[in-house]
């Protein structure tokens, strides 16, 4: 099995600190028993920490120590702010009126989430599911979410069956609208677009890991008239969204729907976290550039070496 | 023995305990399957007498746990023998059992299959002969497909390659080939100059489409093969734009989709992924 490098371990204790740290900053300013997961962050922090450092010994521990010491300084001295930007994500955006759209013609809806079994971008798109059944199920509009794995399928139900009993109407809970069609690609696809044109969807939800069959689930929604808002961190897919969707979210956004949606505190503090994390990825990237650009001109200097710490062994 | 099996055969008491070690499989498929539901009861059992209040954070505890094993197992370096630290087998071992409880959810999926179109059938709905191929479909291919494992005759080979091949791989390379029409009403709604960056995708996907094939290639095959001027060439301009700036695009792309798969992770390890699966209040 692969293990992390020492510049991997770094990087990714360092990555995973700075968005435990907007989190931990989050959580301090709310009221209540929240002590108990600021301790898990801050073990957690210190258990990627210093286990990764710990294979440069006359440099990890002291690193470790002055991580924890900073996290524990920050969480403890974080004053009560003001609530965390977040910029808007259209698509996002879109979601309220693609229900309502769906209301007032008086068509179901259908939610497709992704071919992938239970992995974080499925798990993403089952928190989206749950905004968007709620809403449903307040404007008692039919929802269809044909799934390809079983045990999604069974969250998707009991997401589903949930989301009707909070809204207090668990009896228009319709459980054949929660169907497991195939685990096979095209066999799912074929599923959906049958669906699509059978029941007259007003708006499709693509969200979730799409491969080959994402343009023939996006098209036959186009080609029925769906409103459709897609979002996948599939690279390779998001042309024939951007083509076929009516909106579409792009790369990192679609993690961070579930803040964006339910605005809790701790999941913006964790998308600023994410933003720290990219700027010292950018950062890195650029000093790189620099140096190998400088190398480029034939100067030789033993500092310009630091790059070389970052390839694989 | 399949490994499965064997690795789940280490399990007391049933199998470790009554079954010898050259029983045939049927004993231990039904020691095993005590196994899971002595194994289980207790553990509904001791979860039951958890209080109500604590079950959401020993849900979280044991998440918190599981999460831990993968993530010390990864930052700790291996063996320089065989790249195998203290928890690799527990890893691996974890590994496998999770995709056996994997394999038993596959029955949920079936089950609403089956409760799908056996009620679309018993209601007579519209389009119930649709209903009825499927259970004809399924009934033959669990036929086929275990009298194949089962038998070696040449008959159970041709109807399962019949059934497979012929009709299950042809249907998917069907729905997989209309992928190329859709791909063409996709393009042309998206290809129209109806700005300056419309513009520009419009020119690199035409120089992109054109570089991939040969007659792209011959279109300026006049210009020199080396030198300055053979940058122009179409295939060269292709590579040029799908390995400099769509690369660089893609890469930004994935840091971010990386860093966000990232932060989730520790939120769901962590249960702070809050109001989506789990209540506001942990």
């Amino acid at each position: 099995m692969e293990h992390a490098t020492v510049p991997v371990a770094i990087l990714l204790a360092t990555l995973s600190f700075c968005i435990l740290y907007k989190i931990c900053q989050a959580l301090s300013q709310q009221p209540g028993d929240s002590r108990f997961i600021m301790l898990l962050v801050f073990l957690t922090a210190l258990l990627i920490g210093v286990p990764s450092l710990v294979m440069r010994p006359c440099v990890g521990p002291p690193i470790g120590v002055i991580l924890a010491a900073l996290f524990w300084f920050t969480v403890h001295r974080a004053k009560r702010g003001k609530p965390l930007y977040i910029r808007r994500i259209p698509g996002l955006s879109a979601i309220d009126e693609a229900v309502g759209r769906a209301t007032e013609m008086g068509r179901p809806m259908m939610f497709c989430p992704g071919l992938d079994p239970l992995t974080l971008p499925t798990l993403q798109a089952l928190s989206i599911l749950k905004y968007i059944t709620g809403i449903a199920a307040k404007y008692r509009t039919r929802i269809i979410v044909p799934t390809a794995d079983s045990v999604v399928y069974t969250i998707a139900e009991e997401i589903s069956k949930e989301a009707y009993s909070n809204e207090g109407v668990p009896e228009q809970f319709n459980p054949e609208d929660i169907r497991f069609l195939s685990n096979d690609q095209f066999a799912y696809a074929s599923g959906c677009v049958g669906i699509l044109n059978r029941e007259r969807v007003a708006s499709n939800f693509l969200f979730g890991y799409f491969y080959a069959e994402s343009l023939i689930l996006a098209e036959t929604g186009h080609q029925v008239g769906a409103m459709q808002v897609a979002g996948t961190p599939a690279i390779t897919q998001i042309p024939f969204f951007i083509t076929a969707a009516d909106y579409t979210i792009i790369g990192d956004e679609f993690y961070a729907a579930s803040a964006y949606l339910s605005r809790e505190p701790t999941l913006l503090g964790s998308l600023v976290g994410q933003d720290y994390a990219k700027a010292i990825l950018v950062f890195i990237i650029l000093a790189g550039a620099v140096t190998a650009t400088i190398a480029g001109f034939g100067l030789h200097a033993s500092w310009l070496n630091w790059v070389q710490w970052f390839k694989p062994a | 023995m399949h490994p499965a099996l064997y690795v789940l055969g280490k399990l007391p008491p049933f199998t470790h305990g009554l079954l010898k070690p050259n029983a045939p499989w049927w004993q231990w498929l039904l020691g095993i399957t005590g196994d899971f539901l002595l194994i289980g009861g207790v553990l509904f059992f001791l979860l039951w007498l958890v209080p109500s209040r604590w079950r959401k954070g020993f849900i979280a505890a044991l998440t918190f746990l599981a999460g831990l094993i993968y993530s010390v197992e990864f930052f700790l370096p291996g063996d320089l023998k065989d790249h195998k630290n203290f928890l690799t087998g527990l890893v691996q071992q974890i590994g496998k059992a999770t995709n056996v409880v994997y394999a038993f959810a596959l029955g949920l999926g079936v089950y609403s299959l089956l409760r799908f179109h056996g009620s679309a059938l018993a209601r007579k709905r519209p389009g119930w002969h649709n209903n009825l191929a499927f259970f004809v479909a399924f009934a033959l291919m669990l036929f086929a497909g275990f009298w194949s494992t089962s038998s070696k005759a040449k008959a159970a080979e041709n109807l399962y390659d019949l059934l497979f091949v012929g009709v299950v791989a042809a249907l998917g390379s069907t729905m997989f080939s209309t992928i190329g029409f859709f791909i063409v009403s996709a393009a042309y709604r998206a290809f129209r100059i109806r700005s300056g960056e419309a513009t520009l995708m419009l020119a690199a996907a035409f120089v992109v489409m054109l570089g991939q094939v040969p007659i792209g290639a011959y279109m300026t095959s006049f210009l020199p093969a080396t030198g300055l001027v053979s940058n122009l060439r179409l295939e060269n301009l292709s590579y040029w734009i799908l390995n400099k700036p769509n690369m660089a695009a893609w890469r930004g792309m994935s840091f971010g989709i990386e860093i966000g798969a990232l932060a989730m992770a520790l939120r769901t390890w962590l249960s702070l992924e809050r109001g989506s699966f789990f209540d506001k209040e942990l």
